[in-house]
């Protein structure tokens, strides 16, 4: 079984949404929903000494996944392969998970009411594809595969230099790395 | 689109189609079942963006079958602008358009028919082949404002534009004013890459840009002053002995003369012109010279600088040639037009067009570099090394603004008809007040495009076009390079739209050129082209299906075989081309179009300096404002304007703010920004509001925001080789919008 993981190489992204874009155009989100943002941080400094980079998030597939713990109907799950998700017929709309997560993953449905996120879009990694944000990058920066495949390119970024996690310090495990 | 569909199911063919967005086609695997289009993707296998695919690319869905697309040709039968249409059938409207325009002919001759293209997302050559055969030399585009001056130039001086960057042995770009990072995103991910190996990468641009983040240097200079900074880097190369003594000796004439005329173009002459320091021009100057081989891109800002554009694309060609850059491993090469397929130019008919036609295309007596005499000059020195010509289509077009003038002036002669293929002219060509007031005079204007946008609404006849997806694409720079991409389109055209190559076919056939059309599909005309290289296949699909790609052989240095395509058969620094043309034979200074130093006066009512048309995502030009997953994330017009000058002028982030030139004024919202000079702003370009009245009075808030309203296409503003006209570098104001105007007029 595999465990799945995303690096982001915030070095490589330019910033141009085209991972959100693609997210919310194959899952068919409502205008108002984003999986997948794209925060710019800059240009900081004064003119003309600057600095500017861009932090894609999305859902981290926590290893302790705040949100699963928090759901009363067993609607958040979390796959062998690491992938957290939410069977929509089993949500009720309650936004416990929404206030667990500490990454603001989730977002709720105003036509639904369902909580929904991003799952690594894992009806693709079932027939050996990689999710659409992945493959939409031309940037290439984000990297996509099994992290306990040592040979992986996954393993080598994470395992390697300036690899770190979104708020490490609250145990939460994610499993979407950051190169910086 | 994909969440719900099983992509496995049986039946489903995967077309290898292309992004249609912007020009660089970039490669789209299309899943289609019974001509309908599943789910679309990036190509893994597709050279440039190997699976990557932008904002724009991810909506082509949308865009196919959006509610607000144009599906069935229109015919007016309100009055013009009032948004009264008449649905017809496409042949109908053929007949009607031929009969029109064959009238106007016969009164007013065939160069009262003028047509108005857009970006490189159309077949040209059809069009032009339909403009030969008609006998009107007035087809134009926005060609000026983006590569065809810097093309013509490159040409002038050393026989062709040297546009294929080799890259994987590059170890030093420069990036001249342009942001692949928002408008290139296939290159800039093998810039980054190479980057990422040691290569260094400059980027000149007054915006701290999305490429500008991620470069070794940033030399953000004064909008529009990049002739000083070229011709400070000649002087430093020059003076400091960085040149290629071994190729300036060999291959290139007419170094002394540059040497003696840069002499006095120091970067301590250049620093108060640029705004950059002497040591940032110097530490520029010798990181290009000094990490070879190495390139320079070429983008839009400088065809759209205005006045000076001319001079300072012969001062960055010189830059080249004096460093060796060319034609080498890791320079610019020069590729030359194919040997082995057809170009678009051997598909144009441009012999069909008589000696006097051509002379009276407009603007072609002031402005010579891309019309008739420049390119008659030019072709005919690239024939008799390469055997071919440059396409006339782009390299050889009516001056736009001329044009536009002419329908109103009706000088030098009436200009009656206008035929508009997939551009919108009052938010994409210069000067809008100029276009608006042209377009409402025009006797006849038909407009063929995707949406009811400000300019078709104002039209006698809209034809619906077939757009990403429906349309097979060969991709060759403009018809100028050794090789091409060849896609495949995954459907038929929904509904009763055509290619525009059909456009011009039927137009042709409607008026007279029966026998001028042999390919009745665009995969006949374009299996035509392809043939001549050999392949065993029996189709243009089946070309795309089993190669997709021709690469020719690369032939470094070819010039040390053939010479270059110029009269002395050297690079000619000091150029005869444009002697003969009457233009400066050594890049004179001129300063920006409209700068502190020239026009005091101005500078006292306008403290500012205007930088736009620059490409920002997910837009490009003046599309795509309908689609709502791309327009929620940018939903607003904004304009950059740095923390400090916005404090000044009480300014503050998100407010709407008028930005106004001698010319007009517009509204864009605020965004602070340390990514620019105190004394620059930048807008966006492109602005309207389709979710607004699209009909007169109204035409979709067009004049509102359009970046287009400040800028200058007054003879005197544009560029004397080419007639580019000025977008950059220009002198305005900015002050904030009052609640009581915020339903603003202009």
């Amino acid at each position: 079984m595999a465990r799945y993981a995303m690096v982001i190489d915030t070095r490589r992204c330019i910033g141009c949404h085209s991972c959100t874009v693609a997210c919310k155009v194959h899952n068919e989100l409502p205008v108002d929903m984003i999986y997948n943002s794209v925060t710019t941080v800059g240009p900081t400094g004064i003119y003309p000494d600057l600095h500017m980079y861009n932090v894609p998030t999305l859902c981290m597939h926590c290893a302790n996944a705040p949100c699963v713990d928090a759901c009363p109907t067993g609607a958040s799950q979390k796959r062998e392969d690491g992938v957290v998700f939410i069977e929509d017929k089993k949500c009720v709309g309650c936004q416990a998970c929404i206030m667990a997560c500490p990454y603001g993953a989730r977002v709720q449905n105003h036509a639904t009411g369902a909580a929904q996120k991003c799952d690594f879009c894992k009806d693709r990694l079932d027939v050996g594809k990689k999710p659409h944000c992945v493959n939409t990058c031309h940037q290439k920066a984000r990297i996509f595969g099994d992290l306990d495949d040592e040979t992986s390119e996954v393993y080598k970024l994470v395992h390697g230099e300036n690899s770190a996690r979104l708020l490490g310090e609250l145990n939460t495990e994610p499993y979407v790395f950051y190169i910086y | 689109m994909s969440k719900n569909i099983d992509l496995e199911q049986e039946g489903i063919e995967v077309k290898k189609s292309a992004c249609y967005f912007c020009h660089q086609n970039c490669g789209v695997l299309a899943y289609v079942k019974d001509g309908k289009v599943l789910d679309i993707e990036g190509d893994p296998e597709f050279p440039t963006n190997q699976g990557g695919l932008c904002c724009r690319g991810n909506i082509a869905l949308d865009h196919l079958d959006h509610p607000a697309r144009i599906n069935y040709p229109l015919k007016r039968v309100g009055k013009r602008g009032e948004g009264k249409w008449e649905q017809i059938p496409w042949d109908q409207a053929i007949q009607e358009i031929g009969v029109k325009i064959s009238k106007i002919r016969d009164e007013f001759g065939a160069e009262a028919v003028a047509t108005a293209g857009g970006t490189q997302r159309t077949d040209d050559w059809a069009r032009r082949r339909f403009m030969n055969q008609f006998g009107s030399p007035n087809g134009f585009h926005n060609s000026h404002l983006c590569w065809i001056p810097t093309f013509m130039v490159e040409t002038a001086i050393y026989g062709w534009c040297p546009f294929e960057l080799d890259m994987g042995n590059s170890r030093c770009l420069v990036l001249w004013g342009q942001n692949p990072g928002a408008a290139g995103m296939p290159e800039m991910h093998h810039i980054s890459a190479l980057q990422a190996k040691g290569m260094k990468v400059i980027v000149i641009d007054p915006r701290f840009s999305e490429t500008a983040a991620k470069a070794d240097l940033w030399l953000p200079l004064r909008p529009g002053s990049d002739l000083a900074l070229a011709l400070a880097w000649i002087n430093v190369i020059i003076y400091d002995g960085l040149f290629d003594q071994e190729f300036v000796a060999n291959s290139c004439e007419g170094f002394g003369e540059l040497a003696d005329h840069v002499e006095e173009f120091t970067p301590e002459w250049a620093a108060p012109l640029t705004w950059l320091t002497p040591e940032q021009i110097r530490e520029g100057a010798y990181m290009y010279a000094m990490n070879k081989p190495g390139n320079i891109q070429w983008g839009t800002s400088v065809d759209q600088i205005g006045k000076p554009a001319g001079s300072t694309m012969h001062a960055r060609a010189i830059l080249r040639a004096i460093t060796g850059n060319l034609d080498v491993p890791g320079a610019d090469l020069l590729t030359g037009p194919s040997p082995d397929f057809i170009t678009d130019e051997e598909m144009e008919a441009n012999d069909q067009l008589s000696e006097l036609q051509k002379t009276k295309q407009i603007g072609s007596e002031r402005f010579k570099l891309v019309t008739w005499p420049g390119y008659s000059r030019i072709a005919e020195e690239t024939r008799k090394v390469w055997g071919k010509a440059p396409t006339a289509e782009w390299m050889c077009e009516a001056h736009p603004p001329s044009v536009f003038r002419a329908i109103l002036t009706e000088k030098p002669y009436p200009v009656k008809a206008l035929l508009v293929n997939a551009t919108n002219p009052i938010n994409s060509y210069g000067e809008t007040k100029l276009v608006m007031e042209a377009l409402q005079a025009v006797d006849f204007m038909v407009t063929c495009d995707y949406w009811m946008t400000p300019t078709a609404s104002l039209s006698d006849y809209v034809l619906p076009v077939a757009g990403a997806l429906e349309r097979p694409t060969i991709t060759s720079t403009y018809g100028c390079s050794d090789f091409l991409l060849a896609s495949q389109r995954a459907i038929q055209p929904m509904y009763e739209r055509r290619n525009d190559y059909n456009f011009w076919r039927d137009l042709g056939m409607a008026v007279g050129q029966k026998d001028q059309w042999p390919w009745e599909t665009v995969e006949d005309a374009y299996y035509h082209r392809i043939a001549p290289l050999g392949y065993d296949v029996s189709s243009y699909d089946e070309f795309v299906d089993r190669y997709r790609f021709h690469f020719p052989e690369r032939e470094y240095s070819k010039y040390e075989r053939q010479g270059f395509a110029t009269p002395s058969g050297k690079v000619e620094l000091y150029s005869t081309v444009l002697k003969d043309l009457g233009y400066p034979p050594l890049p004179p200074y001129i300063g920006p179009t409209e700068n502190e130093v020239d026009h005091p006066v101005l500078a006292k009512e306008f403290p500012l300096v205007l930088t736009t048309g620059g490409g920002f995502m997910p837009y490009h030009h003046s599309e795509h404002f309908q689609i709502k997953d791309l327009r929620f994330l940018k939903h607003e017009p904004y304009m950059d304007i740095n923390p400090a000058t916005a404090a000044e002028l009480s300014i503050e982030e998100g407010d709407w703010v008028w930005i106004e030139t001698k010319r007009g004024r517009i509204k864009q919202k605020a965004n602070l920004t340390q990514g620019i000079h105190p004394r620059v702003v930048y807008t966006q370009r492109g602005w309207w509001y389709p979710e607004r009245e699209i009909n007169m009075p109204e035409l979709g808030g067009c004049l509102e925001s359009n970046a287009n309203i400040l800028t200058s296409s007054a003879d005197e503003d544009c560029d004397p080789y080419s007639g580019a006209w000025a977008n950059r570098g220009l002198l305005c104001k900015v002050y904030k919008v009052e609640a009581s105007d915020l339903k603003g007029e202009n």
